[in-house]
This record gives structure tokens, C-alpha cells and sequence, in this order.
């Protein structure tokens, strides 16, 4: 790298952060810094970067994001969520902390059916957190709870992070489902935990009866097959991601809609409205960041970093996760994970070879990390939004949500440490996700070896 | 209401009916790739294949991303890092406005312009099976950069006239009315 490329990165980051912090939308301010540095240090043409932004689009897998988002606001709007929340209360709510137990496991089956953590933020908020008003819990930790709990959207099959990360990164969407299920119940049982021994009591509440617990399963059952529709029908070929989310949205259509909320029907016009405009914010995000993160791989920028840490952490795969999870920590803070996977892919790239690092677990290291970002100040969407309509200063949110910090830690850590947690379920259920193939002499399976 | 009502001091009721377009416009994008999508699906099992349904998925998904990125100005939903000036008052906060669409248009410029020239080249390249030029696609592009440029002059003409700093949506705001105007669609 030269010096002018070095100062054409420092420039393009500058002029992003800065505008980004004036006010300017994400996505323009990542194309204007991306313009500015092509104008000035580079031979590129402009048109080619419009063109890179068409480019960032133009992935057939992408498909698969608006899909989940609206099978998630389709449930949210039409108010089938009640019945998930109803069969969780029956599950766990006669713990102690019993609603704070039932906002983990609804978050953990929500995240099965919607990719979206803000869509999960509102449907719980809108049914629970009256609720647990009314039962003493202190909306600083239920605010921070419930934007805990909604992360796992991210790491859970359908993840959109997920979907993102393998199309760009070229890595099985499938395997990044299967191995991001396990983070995403570690943090459902941390969370839990954590509300069992420090959390509000509430009103205790008796165990609900097998009837009782029957009768909310049989009224949920239908939603709760989204998930094993998405990730069946991928599993067995069927599908492949995208098709997997336009199958779970005519499920919806077709099966939910008209037993659960017939009402809804009239405003369907209305829904894919919204819905349509509402999945553009991501995908000009990434249109806008791969052409940042072109540019920044035409200027060598990920050889620079990729040396850095090769200088600090060796070729040792676990120093390097650590180290690329402390950078996603701070970038996370001000980037959204979406332009984050796409910006940092060169990057990332560029250490799974170094570290000898198995694709699928960096992803999964990678989108855990940036789900954690959800929650962290300044750009902590999610906590910002429950503390919002939990009506508390997002100051005292962000108190109550600091213990909480520690469950992801150790989830993060786990899973660099030890790959077999989140490598365990695709190598079972699906072995060709992570580079695996039949020997066909000795009809084994062979796996290449994780780090 | 389709129409979203969020800092209406810096739009004019004119292109009300243009923001009302778009917004059918993304809603028909959103039915259009999910209808070819299950078309594509149900052909395959009846073993009759459709050649061009990946097309249509394209082409539907491109315009919906680009056209609800461009509606998406006028609605105040893009994503944002917390901005410091949206606490700024008076002179500095006029200042921050200024640079803030001023930035946005020039992108926009650069989008039209750029775009144009793409969507002419785009005539050269076709796409498979059905030969159709992928300029048809390359089109999004410079008309999300004319419907930005026409959002962010409207609201400069009409944050210079009634004050930018009088209403300025936050990031929690933002992200309350974009999932509020999904659930409760009269909002």
C-alpha cells in the first residue's frame, strides 16, 4: 500500500464518520465519501461506482431479505404474535421473573420466523411490556431486556445477517443458519438466567396445566412452523434461501392469515406498501457499502489491517477472531451490521485464509458480534427503540443493560474458543455446508480441518 | 394515511401524490418478485420450468430497492448514526442543514448523471434467456437520483422558509414510525 492510499482510506473514513455524525443518512454518506476518493486518489470513473452500486444490489440471494422482513411485519400487523406469546407464558411464566422468562423464549421462537430484531422489539413491547408494568418490573431492565433478547433475530435461522454475510462472502447461507441456532439459544439462556437470579420477581404465577400448556401449543402450532418450513426446505434441497422466505410469506398468506386474522386481508395493500419501502433501507445500505468496500479493497486496505494483525496475533485463528471481534466491537457501535459485514468482507476474507479459519464459524463469530452492536451506544438501535416505548431514559436503559453485555461476552468467547458449538448442528444436519464431501472409496465423510 | 406525515414543515402537499406513487410502486415491486418467485417455485415442480422468472425477480427487486431508497428521503427513514446537530439550534443547526442536504444532492447528481450514462452503455448488454438489455435495469439508478435530488430540494426550499430545527426526527422516532406505520396502517 502506498502512502496516497493510505491517506485516500483515512480520508474516505473521515469524511463517512463525519458526515454520518452530522446527520447525513448512512447510505449517502458512504457514497459521497466513496466519490470524494475516487475523484481525487484514484483513475476510477464515477460511472463505474454507480455501476459497483447496481452491482452490490444485483444478488439473487439479497431476495431472500425482503422476504423475511415481511413474513415478520406480517405476523407483527396481523397480531398472530399473541399466540406465540400466549404459549411461551404457558412454558415459563410460572418462574420466578416469569415475564421476564417469557420475553426470552418468545424472542427465541420469533427469531425463527422473522429475521428483523426491530420487528421483535415491537411485537413484544406492544403485548408485555404493559404487563409487566403493571407487575413492578422496572422498565430500565425491561427496556434492556427485551432489546437484549430481540438480537437473536440476528443469529437465528432466518437471520438477514446471515443471508447478507453468505451471499456476499460466497459462505453456505445454510450452514450459517444451522451454526448461528446455538449462540442465538445461549443468549436466550443467559438472558434467562440472569432474570431467574437478579431479575424483578414479579407475580409469581402458578405452572400452567398440561391442558393449558396443550391448548397455547395447539393455537401456536401453525406459526411455529415457519422455522422448520424455512430451514427443512432448505436442508433437503427443496429450496434454496430465497425461495425458503416466498415460501414462508404465501404460508403466511395463505394458511395464517386466513385462520388468525382474516381482518387483516383489507389492509394487505397497505402492508406490502410498507413493507416494500421498509426493505430498501437495508439494501441501499449495502449498495452503498460494497461500493465503499470495493474501494477500500482497490486500495489495499484490507492487506494493511490483514498485516496488522498477522503482526499481532499471528496466524493463530482464535487470536485473530479475537481480535477482529474487538474491531467489530467498536465499529458496531457506529455502523450498522449490514454495511459492516459488506465494508469489512475484504478484510474478513483475507483472515479466514490467514488463520485457517472454517468460513461458516467466522460468520458466525462475525454476525453474534454485530447483534451484540444492537445494543451498544451510540448506534444501539434496538435499545434505543425498547427504551423508547418502555418510556425510560435511554441513559438508565443502557445502566440496566450493562450486566447483560456479560452474557454476550461469554457467548462470544465461547464460540471463538470452542468452534464444535456452533459447528456441531450444520455438520450433523448438513456437512456440505462447511466444505465437507463423501469419500467415495471409503463412503466417509471428509471435513477439511476448522481452526 | 400512505402518505407519511413526519416533517411536513419541510415538504409540500404538491408532491404528496408523487410520495403516494412510490410508495404503490415499492408495495407492487414487493408483490411482484414474490409472485415470480412462487411461479418460478411451482413451475419447477410441475417440471415446466420458467426461463425468465429470475428475470422478472431481478428486475422487480432492483427498481423496489432503488425506488424505496428514493422515497425513503422524503419519509426521513434512512438509517442514520445518532446526529449531533439534530440537538443544535439557531445558526449552527442551519449550517449542519445546509451541509447535510447539500451532500445528499450532490449524490444525487452523481447518481442521475452517472446513471444516465451506465443506462446508456446498459442498451450493449443483454440479459439470458430472454435478451432483454440490462439497461432496463441500469434505469432504477438515475431515476432514484432524480426523485432524491426533487425530495432533498424540497425539503432545502422548505427548511429555508419555515426553519429546519423546529421538528427533527431521532433514530428511535424513526425507526417507532417506520415499524408503527407497518402495524397500525392508519398511522
Amino acid at each position: 500500500m502506498t502512502a496516497n492510499s493510505g491517506l485516500a482510506i483515512l480520508v474516505m473514513a473521515a469524511i463517512a464518520v463525519a458526515l454520518g455524525y452530522l446527520g447525513v443518512p448512512v447510505t449517502f454518506a458512504l457514497m459521497a465519501s466513496v466519490f470524494v476518493v475516487v475523484v481525487l486518489f484514484t483513475h476510477l470513473s464515477l460511472a463505474s461506482m454507480v455501476g459497483q452500486l447496481f452491482n452490490g444490489v444485483n444478488t439473487l440471494t439479497l431476495l431472500a431479505v425482503p422476504f423475511f422482513l415481511l413474513v415478520g411485519e406480517l405476523m407483527v400487523s396481523a397480531n398472530i404474535t399473541v399466540r406465540i406469546i400466549a404459549f411461551a407464558q404457558a412454558l415459563v411464566g410460572h418462574l420466578r421473573s416469569g415475564l421476564a422468562q417469557v420475553v426470552s423464549v418468545f424472542s427465541l421462537f420469533f427469531a425463527g420466523i422473522s429475521g428483523s430484531s426491530t420487528a421483535d422489539v415491537v411485537a413484544i413491547s406492544t403485548v408485555l411490556m404493559p404487563e409487566m408494568k403493571r407487575e413492578g418490573y422496572d422498565p430500565a431492565f425491561t427496556a434492556a431486556l427485551i432489546a437484549s433478547a430481540s438480537t437473536i433475530a440476528n443469529m437465528v435461522p432466518p437471520s438477514i445477517l446471515a443471508v447478507v454475510y453468505g451471499s456476499v462472502g460466497n459462505v453456505s447461507i445454510a450452514g450459517l443458519f444451522l451454526a448461528g441456532a446455538t449462540p442465538g439459544v445461549l443468549v436466550a439462556i443467559g438472558l434467562m438466567v440472569y432474570s431467574y437470579y437478579f431479575g424483578p420477581v414479579g407475580v409469581r404465577k402458578g405452572r400452567a396445566t398440561f391442558v393449558d400448556l396443550a391448548g397455547t401449543l395447539k393455537n401456536a402450532a401453525l406459526p411455529l412452523l415457519i422455522p422448520f418450513i424455512i430451514v427443512g426446505g432448505i436442508l433437503t434441497g427443496q429450496f434454496t434461501p430465497v425461495e425458503a422466505g416466498m415460501v414462508a410469506v404465501i404460508y403466511v398468506l395463505v394458511v395464517l392469515l386466513p385462520l388468525y386474522g382474516r381482518g387483516h386481508f383489507r389492509q394487505l395493500p397497505r402492508s406490502f406498501m410498507h413493507a416494500g419501502a421498509l426493505y430498501a433501507l437495508p439494501l441501499m445500505a449495502v449498495a452503498s457499502a460494497s461500493a465503499f468496500g470495493w474501494v477500500l479493497a482497490y486500495l489495499r486496505g484490507p492487506d494493511t489491517v490483514a498485516g496488522w494483525v498477522e503482526h499481532v496475533a499471528g496466524s493463530n485463528g482464535v487470536g485473530i477472531m479475537f481480535l477482529i471481534v474487538a474491531i467489530l466491537v467498536i465499529v458496531g457501535d457506529f455502523l450498522e451490521g449490514i454495511p459492516a459485514i459488506i465494508i469489512f468482507m475484504p478484510l474478513i476474507l483475507a483472515l479466514v485464509k490467514l488463520g485457517h479459519i472454517q468460513p461458516v464459524h467466522m460468520g458466525v463469530v462475525i454476525i453474534v458480534t454485530l447483534a451484540f452492536g444492537n445494543i451498544t451506544p451510540p448506534y444501539g438501535l434496538q435499545l434505543l427503540l425498547a427504551s423508547a416505548l418502555a418510556k425510560v431514559a435511554w441513559s438508565r436503559a443502557l445502566v440496566a443493560c450493562l450486566p447483560l453485555y456479560l452474557i454476550f461476552f461469554a457467548v462470544i468467547a465461547l464460540i471463538i474458543v470452542i468452534p464444535e458449538v456452533t459447528l456441531w448442528l450444520p455438520r450433523w444436519l448438513f456437512p456440505q455446508s462447511l466444505g465437507c464431501f463423501m469419500n467415495a472409496v471409503t463412503h466417509t465423510l471428509v471435513c477439511p480441518p476448522t481452526s | 394515511m400512505i402518505v407519511s406525515e413526519t416533517q411536513r414543515h419541510l415538504k409540500w402537499r404538491a408532491f404528496d401524490p408523487l410520495e403516494h406513487v412510490l410508495m404503490a410502486a415499492c408495495g407492487l415491486c414487493l408483490l411482484g418478485f414474490t409472485l415470480s418467485e412462487f411461479a418460478d417455485v411451482l413451475a419447477r415442480l410441475l417440471h415446466h420450468p420458467l426461463a425468465s422468472a429470475q428475470e422478472f425477480s431481478t428486475g422487480f427487486f432492483i427498481w423496489g430497492v432503488f425506488l424505496g431508497g428514493a422515497v425513503a428521503v422524503r419519509r426521513d427513514t434512512n438509517f442514520r448514526i445518532g446526529a449531533i446537530s439534530d440537538t443544535w439550534n439557531g445558526l449552527p443547526r442551519l449550517i449542519a442543514e445546509l451541509v447535510k442536504r447539500t451532500v445528499m444532492l450532490a449524490v444525487s447528481v452523481v447518481l442521475t448523471v452517472f446513471g444516465y450514462l451506465n443506462f446508456l452503455h446498459g442498451f450493449g448488454s443483454y440479459m439470458t434467456p430472454s435478451e432483454t438489455p440490462i439497461a432496463v435495469l441500469y434505469a432504477a439508478i438515475p431515476v432514484s437520483g432524480l426523485l432524491i435530488g426533487l425530495f432533498v430540494i424540497e425539503g432545502l426550499i422548505c427548511g429555508l422558509r419555515n426553519g429546519f430545527d423546529t421538528v427533527e426526527l431521532n433514530d428511535v422516532e424513526r425507526a417507532i414510525a417506520a415499524s408503527v406505520a407497518v402495524d397500525q396502517p392508519g398511522a
